[in-house]
């Protein structure tokens, strides 16, 4: 460590994990010109997308250099005390829905009273973190797109960034594809994946630092090139949910008056409603696609809605398993037929989409992470390192992102006043703390609930079950009236009879296993 | 509503929605996707095609022999890369500065 570098930590990307890292550091003493952040959007904020809600109070951490970020930040837009998950069927909408005292954070209530969910919109958090990171004195550079990592004794004119992630010109097919890298001498790929990284390399120049954060968020080019996770193949589409959204524009006022919020004051932020859906829109057109294509055929896409309200705006939007999409269905149709769903189309009524856009979501459970989190000189971040939480209940990943900035900084500072920044020291304090963090209790705890949200009946007959169900339970057109149960069992047995698939997937072993899966939530 | 609904019909007007986004488009010397069609002829599922949220890839899905591709509109997701069984795509980010702008994100 005796030479000196242009920077202590260099990191790549300004999202929430970024962003948490730099903070951490100041707080860790580290002076904010060793400090530089860099992200490809321009302006800041720019390339990032989320559904999306913030969990719980992570950036009160960082109040001496965000304030009252719960007010202040334009992107923090609504905090939520209203929550709904539920089932919706192309003509039935069942929801759990609750509204809970305690979540508005003003005292009086039996539960903890604090508010811990916010909408967000991150485009404009993003850009405001990025002024209170440069008014904390780090070096903050927009526009800046890094491709190549500096590494120790490697000529990085001797292998191009493209070169990292191309398949081969002979590439093959499927799970035995073969890239361009495959062809490269050993001893170069070796020091491409295993050598010290020492700094960023930009337009063929290079800037050194001690240590060098990934904080890319999902789609990761560095990550994978860099063999921090080595499923450089197609096969990840297992792992990754796609979002497709709009930002729908209703108005403060409507949003306010239609979902009932608390409007806001000097004290409290405006209220509002999350809401997650299972989603079975799609059996009719699944069974065109698989007609016209059947090279997919039996595929059927597994899809949750999102709803969450803003301050001026609703976020509106699917999510699907990239994995479970057929062949003759645009992901952007699948977000049409949940738009045009009866109950959602009364929400979004009379407003107007003003932004539109789609980002990936890592689903990685313990199963696929990175293999590993630090190399020499260098460690991953957020969801560059796939630290997203799903449990059908409840899905997080910003909380998690900004969780493993604070526990990378602290790392970091404490590596290099220790003079060791090699991935054994950043292992045993980076990795050790993440594993130890709350982080990973929740991925290994609910590691089973993966199996059960991977399971198609959750998006084809159990929302039709339950939707029918209720539909029966609630009405009053002159049926005899018997018990729910009743109604359950005759619903099943109609549906079984009307589709194959419904016979085979709605028998009751197979929906035991759900359920005993289910429990696991 | 609901006959739409029985029908199946969901058509999502992505041309509109994409007229939504900025976009600082870079040059097509630096377009940061590239895709080498000869290597999508004999694809059956053109997972492209289908996963895309841009509208990006379009081949027999609209009645076109030949991939066609554009990078223009890409929202920079990454889908297709996950996608392409083929080995077809040279991915990577637009260059700093380049490509889209979310203002609400």
């Amino acid at each position: 460590m005796d030479e000196e570098t242009d920077f202590d930590v260099i990191i790549i990307g300004a999202g929430f994990a970024g962003a948490a890292t730099a903070f951490q550091l100041l707080k860790e003493g580290i002076e904010g010109d060793r400090i530089l952040i860099v992200d490809r959007g321009e302006p800041i904020g720019s390339k990032n997308l989320t559904g999306g809600i913030l969990w719980g109070r992570e950036l009160d951490d960082f109040e001496e250099y965000l304030g009252n970020w719960e007010m202040d930040c334009p992107g923090i837009e609504r905090a939520i005390n209203h929550k709904k998950v539920g089932f919706l069927s192309s003509e039935d909408a069942l929801f759990v829905e609750g509204r809970f005292a305690s979540w508005d954070g003003t005292g009086g209530t039996d539960e903890p009273s604090q508010r811990s969910s916010w909408s967000v919109l991150r485009a404009k958090a993003d850009a405001w973190m990025a002024e209170k990171m440069e008014e904390a004195g780090i070096f903050v550079m927009a526009g800046m797109k890094i491709d190549q990592l500096h590494i120790d004794g490697l000529d990085h004119e001797s292998y191009t960034a493209r070169d990292l992630t191309d398949p081969a010109e002979d590439s093959g097919k499927g799970a035995a594809q073969k890239w361009k890298i495959d062809n490269f001498p050993k001893e170069l790929v070796d020091k491409i994946r295993n050598g010290k990284i020492s700094g960023i390399v930009q337009d063929g120049e290079i800037m050194t630092s001690k240590v060098v954060v990934i904080a890319e968020g999902s789609n990761s080019i560095l990550t994978r090139t860099y063999h921090f996770d080595s499923m450089l193949n197609a096969q990840s589409k297992e792992d990754l949910l796609l979002g497709v959204k709009e930002v729908i524009h209703l108005g403060k006022e409507r949003i306010d008056e239609r979902f009932n919020c608390f409007p806001g004051d000097d004290e409290r932020p405006p209220s509002g409603m999350a809401m997650e859906l299972a989603l079975s829109l799609y059996r009719d057109m699944a069974h065109e696609a698989w007609k016209e294509y059947p090279v997919t055929d039996g595929l059927y896409p597994r899809c949750g809605g999102f709803f969450y309200t803003n301050r001026e705006t609703v976020s509106c939007g699917i999510i699907v398993q990239l994995s479970s999409l057929p062949s003759g269905i645009h992901t952007y149709d699948l977000y049409q037929a949940f738009k045009e769903q009866p109950a959602i189309a009364a929400l979004i009524e009379g407003g107007e989409a003003i932004e539109y856009g789609a980002h990936l979501c890592p689903e990685y459970g313990l199963h696929r992470m990175p293999h590993r989190f630090t190399r020499d000189g260098a460690l991953v971040v957020g969801d560059a390192a796939g630290l997203v939480f799903a449990n059908g209940m409840q899905i997080q990943g910003m909380n998690n992102a900004l969780h493993s900035g604070k526990l990378a900084g602290k790392a970091i500072a404490k590596c290099i006043a220790d003079g060791d920044v090699s991935d054994k020291a950043l292992d045993a304090t980076y990795t050790k703390s993440l594993k130890a963090s709350y982080i990973f209790r929740d991925l290994k705890r609910f590691e089973p609930a993966t199996k059960f949200l991977n399971n198609p009946a959750n998006f084809t007959w159990v929302p039709e079950l339950v939707g029918k169900t209720a539909n029966r339970v609630f009405r009053e057109i002159g049926e005899e009236k018997v018990p729910a149960e009743k109604v359950l069992r005759q619903v099943r047995k109609e549906m079984r009879s009307n589709s194959k698939a419904n016979k085979k997937g709605m028998g009751l072993l197979s929906m035991l296993k759900l359920a005993l899966t289910g429990r696991k939530l | 509503m609901s006959e739409s609904i029985k029908l199946g019909l969901f058509t999502y007007d992505v041309k509109n929605g994409l007229g939504l986004i900025g976009y600082n488009v870079d040059d097509h010397e630096h377009a940061h996707i590239i895709v080498d069609t000869k290597k999508c002829g004999d694809c059956d599922s053109m997972m492209c095609v289908w996963g895309c949220p841009a509208q990006c890839y379009m081949f027999r899905d609209v009645g076109l022999e030949e991939m066609k591709f554009q990078y223009e509109d890409c929202v920079e997701c990454g889908t297709c890369f996950l996608m392409c069984t083929d080995g077809a795509l040279s991915w990577n980010h637009p260059r700093g500065g380049f490509g889209i702008t979310y203002s609400q994100g």
